[in-house]
């Protein structure tokens, strides 16, 4: 087993009596992919949120996130930031607020280098310039000099990647790093942002709500419902044989061009109704409400189990009925 | 043949950009160009194209905000921006639009039955509101009991429900729904779909979707118009602009398409 | 006290609910002190411990605590008190006045000012910029000695005065209402411009409204305690915290009690506002506290 870069144990994220993250755990290997997949309310973003660090106020952390032999949750916000760039880095889903809007591309990510490395001003400009080709931006001479305000939104996010490899952590946070971008371009991007963690050997922990690119990026994958982890497992496994109703609903409403029919004809399966809102969670499994397999027992949280995947439910998807015919 | 119910006849679109000298012509840009679109009566069309390929100029003149600076903008083979008040009126009552965003196209200070009631005063419709308002919510498959709630009390896919029969209130032929998935979860994206489609069927009605994703236009529309560049660079049915994408920008937003079987089989980033 | 509620508009991007107190500290300390300004004012219309122009030479500056004088008397033998509870209400008519006027007209011309025709936006705006760039105090001195001080001209002043700051913040919040999609959706089932600003715009900045209303209220008191002090303002037999301070000057070296009370009241009035005012916005719009820290 090759060393933990990241251990979330029992991740609780509340404001005062509202419980948006309800006991995660989550481990991240070196080199890993690790994607949390989860639609809005279901706890993914405040779980990014709180293992780097970045909470809104009033929000709290409970439990451990170990990384590099340090609880991250423990740690002052002036040990973090110097951990931030160097051993775990971050990349948003909107570039352009993430980027310092009055400094020039170039200082940004030699900015990043000098803090945590020692290199002299060339070297950190050379190695800016390095990124910049590695992350096949235009004219990249001529980009060290640009403010972000003059970039695309795909190029600023790629300035981001950037500038989150530019030290070669041990691990990427990316949340939604594609969804604001256009779509002939979040190929492209995720493309760079594949082959850069490949080559640097970094971990990468994705957190998003889309399958498909989870499916592209990770080898594990988390499901997230109501602030629980609901299903768990290597990729191709959970998306191939989902055990969770809930994934297996996830998984058979995207559209996608061969299940549905196409020319208007098909018709998409769907889950019904709508996330509930946090504070009117149900209790025991929260997806019982949704759910047509449900019966009283679901009143009774769940616990993860199974040996290859694991699912949080009392009456799982049998293995042997592969969701659809994907 | 039938006449479209809208047609774009050779429309283009031109905006000033803000003078950058004291003296001489104010510099224009170009948004549009000789664009030909209709939808016929009871037809699902979709519009494809990614951000700044214009298809939002082109929806702004389907639904009658923008006036193009040539060509004809026609509802029923008249020229939208000629017709005198009460046709004009019935092309407004016609055209109803579904935005993408359901959190902000709803009065966040109006309770939701005030707000569906706006469009049958706004356009005087003679009917019985009440008996309209429970008639449309049937339709989209909501209770009676969303009618004193306010907005902030939904959740997306809900809202985008309600912003659906508020566009069905005054009887309309046309629905166009710019983007309305694209801000949902994917879970709920495919009961607004769903809906959409159902409302094509059984109400007869014409929808003209908007989106970036060519799956989502694929599953709902029969024909497909994909714009680059300010033009409509190819127009067919989903299938075969899957199978055999001619123009570029087709073949970008086919390529473009993410799917969770690509991912699985390491085909998608190739 | 504490109950908590969504706040309307838009969920944030992680679907997580912002809840908001309806209740905060500053919103009931701010209306404990600024309803017994009011109490007081009012009061003053119907009962005051002595008339605040009564003069009586015999009883020229007793201190405070002498029979029938709770807080003394001036040089003239008034009744310090008695002139205290007068000026609330004249603080209140010619503060609330002012701020009143400029509510109105600076949310006509501030939502004038979102129009489409780049004219009128001009017009109006570049005629706020004029009136900011104005030194108000000049502007009532001058007034002063053109129609004559007193209420009328100090509530005509302030309010001119007031008006483009108003016509600023309605302005700008207007717009963001407007980018909103519910108004281009209004526009497209045929809702007129000067509905959909009357019906959809106004209530969605009215919280807005309301506690520039109360800032105002504020700084109209302090506007016209100034003004009275310079004399420009309200004069006898009208009676202001403005004229008591300028009154008590006179006497500072052997009454120095005398400036006091006036003072306090202007501190406890504008403070209890501000605090109010605050404590509004923190429960009425959440975006613009967030903006602020």
């Amino acid at each position: 087993m090759t060393e933990l870069v990241l251990d979330v144990r029992d991740l609780v994220v509340r404001r005062d009596d509202l419980v948006a993250v309800r006991g995660v755990s989550l481990q991240v290997r070196a080199g890993q992919r690790v994607g949390v997949v989860g639609e809005s309310g279901a706890g993914k973003s405040l779980t990014a949120l709180a293992i780097m660090g970045l909470l809104q106020p009033g929000w709290r952390a409970e439990g451990q996130v170990l990384h590099d032999g340090v609880d991250l949750t423990k740690i002052s916000d002036k040990a973090f930031s110097s951990r931030r760039g160097r051993t775990l880095s971050m990349v948003f889903q909107d570039p352009l607020s993430a980027l310092n809007p009055t400094q020039r591309i170039g200082a940004q990510i030699t900015g990043v280098l000098r803090r945590h490395t020692r290199v002299s001003r060339d070297e950190a400009r050379r190695q800016a310039l390095d990124l910049l080709v590695q992350m096949r931006l235009p004219r990249p001479e001529q980009m060290l000099r640009a403010y972000p305000h003059e970039l695309s939104g795909g190029q600023r996010q790629r300035v981001m990647i950037a500038i989150a490899l530019a030290c070669y952590p041990q691990l990427i946070i990316a949340d939604e790093p594609t969804t604001a971008l256009d779509v002939t371009v979040q190929k492209q991007v995720l493309r760079l942002l594949d082959g850069a963690v490949k080559e640097r050997g970094c971990a990468l922990l994705m957190i998003t709500h889309d399958l498909p690119v989870v499916a592209a990026m990770c080898d594990y994958v988390l499901v997230m419902y109501g602030g629980r982890v609901v299903e768990e497992g290597p990729v191709a496994t959970v998306f191939r044989t989902p055990r969770h109703p809930y994934t297996k609903g996830l998984l058979e409403s995207q559209p996608t061009l061969d299940n549905i029919g196409l020319d208007g004809t098909g018709r998409l399966p769907s889950i019904r109704g709508s996330v509930p809102p946090l504070h009117a969670m149900p209790s025991g499994c929260a997806f019982r409400t949704r759910c047509d397999r449900a019966d009283g027992r679901c009143e009774t949280v769940p616990v993860l189990e199974g040996t290859e995947s694991r699912a949080a439910c009392w009456h799982p998807v049998s293995v042997a009925t592969p969701a659809g015919a994907r | 043949m039938t006449t479209p119910i809208i047609e774009a006849r050779g429309v283009g679109q031109t905006y000033k950009l803000p003078r950058t000298k004291l003296i001489g012509r104010r510099e224009r840009l170009a948004a549009l160009t000789d664009v030909d679109f209709h939808a016929m009566p009871g037809e699902a069309v979709g519009l494809v194209g990614e951000s700044g390929s214009g298809k939002s100029t082109l929806t702004r003149i389907l639904v009658g905000q923008e006036r193009p600076t040539s060509g004809v903008m026609a509802f029923q083979g008249s020229n939208v921006w000629e017709l005198d008040r009460a046709a004009h009126r019935e092309f407004r009552r016609s055209v109803q639009v579904v935005l993408q965003n359901p959190r902000s196209s709803l009065d966040p200070r109006m309770r939701i039955g005030s707000s569906l009631v706006q469009p049958l005063r706004a356009l005087r419709v003679e009917t019985d509101p009440h008996a309209r308002i429970r008639e449309v919510l049937d339709q989209v498959g909501l209770g009676p009991d969303v009618l004193t709630k306010y907005p902030h009390e939904f959740s997306g896919g809900q809202l985008q429900r309600i912003a659906i029969a508020r566009a069905l209130m005054p009887h309309p032929k046309v629905v166009i729904a710019d983007e309305p998935v694209s801000a949902l979860d994917v879970s709920i994206q495919a009961q607004v779909l769903n809906l959409l489609k159902d409302l094509v069927t059984e109400l007869g009605l014409t929808l003209v979707l908007i989106a970036h994703d060519l799956s989502v236009v694929a599953y709902t529309t029969s024909r497909v118009a994909v714009m680059s560049g300010g033009r409509i660079v190819e127009t067919g049915r989903p299938a075969e602009l899957f199978r055999n994408p001619t123009a570029p920008a087709t073949q970008a937003l086919v390529d473009s398409v993410l799917t969770v079987e690509d991912g699985l089989t390491g085909k998608a980033l190739t | 006290m504490s109950d908590t509620t969504m706040a309307p508009g838009a969920l944030p991007a992680d679907g997580v609910p912002r809840r908001r107190r309806r209740w905060n500290a500053s919103l009931l300390v701010g209306m404990v002190m600024t309803g017994a300004f009011l109490a007081i004012a009012l009061l003053s219309l119907v009962w005051t411990p002595a008339d605040p122009n009564q003069v009586a030479p015999r009883d020229r500056l007793l201190p405070a605590g002498s029979a029938g004088h709770l807080l003394g008397t001036d040089a003239l033998g008034r009744d310090v008190a008695s002139a205290l509870m007068a000026g609330a209400w004249t603080s209140i008519v010619v503060a609330a006045g002012a701020a009143l006027i400029a509510l109105v007209l600076g949310t006509i011309s501030g939502l004038a000012a979102t129009s489409n025709r780049q004219y009128v936006n001009e017009t109006v705006m570049r005629g706020a910029d004029i009136l900011l760039s104005m030194p108000g105090v000049v502007f009532a001195l001058v007034l002063a000695a053109t129609i004559g001080a007193g209420v009328g001209a100090t509530i005509f002043a302030l309010s001119v005065f007031f008006t483009p700051s108003f016509t600023r913040v309605v302005r700008a919040a207007a717009l963001r209402v407007l980018e909103e999609d519910f108004v281009t959706a209004a526009a497209l089932y045929g809702r007129r411009r000067l509905f959909i600003l009357a019906r959809h715009v106004v209530p969605n900045i009215f919280s807005v409204m309301i506690v520039q209303f109360t800032l105002y209220f504020a700084v109209g008191i302090l506007t016209e305690a100034g003004l009275s002090y310079l004399g420009v303002g309200v004069t006898r037999p009208e009676v202001s915290w403005g004229i008591l301070l300028k009154e008590a000057q006179e006497t500072v070296g052997v009454a120095s009690p005398l400036a006091i009370w006036p003072g306090l009241a202007i501190v406890f009035a504008v403070l209890g506002l501000n605090i109010l005012g605050d404590g509004l916005r923190d429960v009425l719009d959440p975006r613009l506290r967030r903006r602020k820290s």
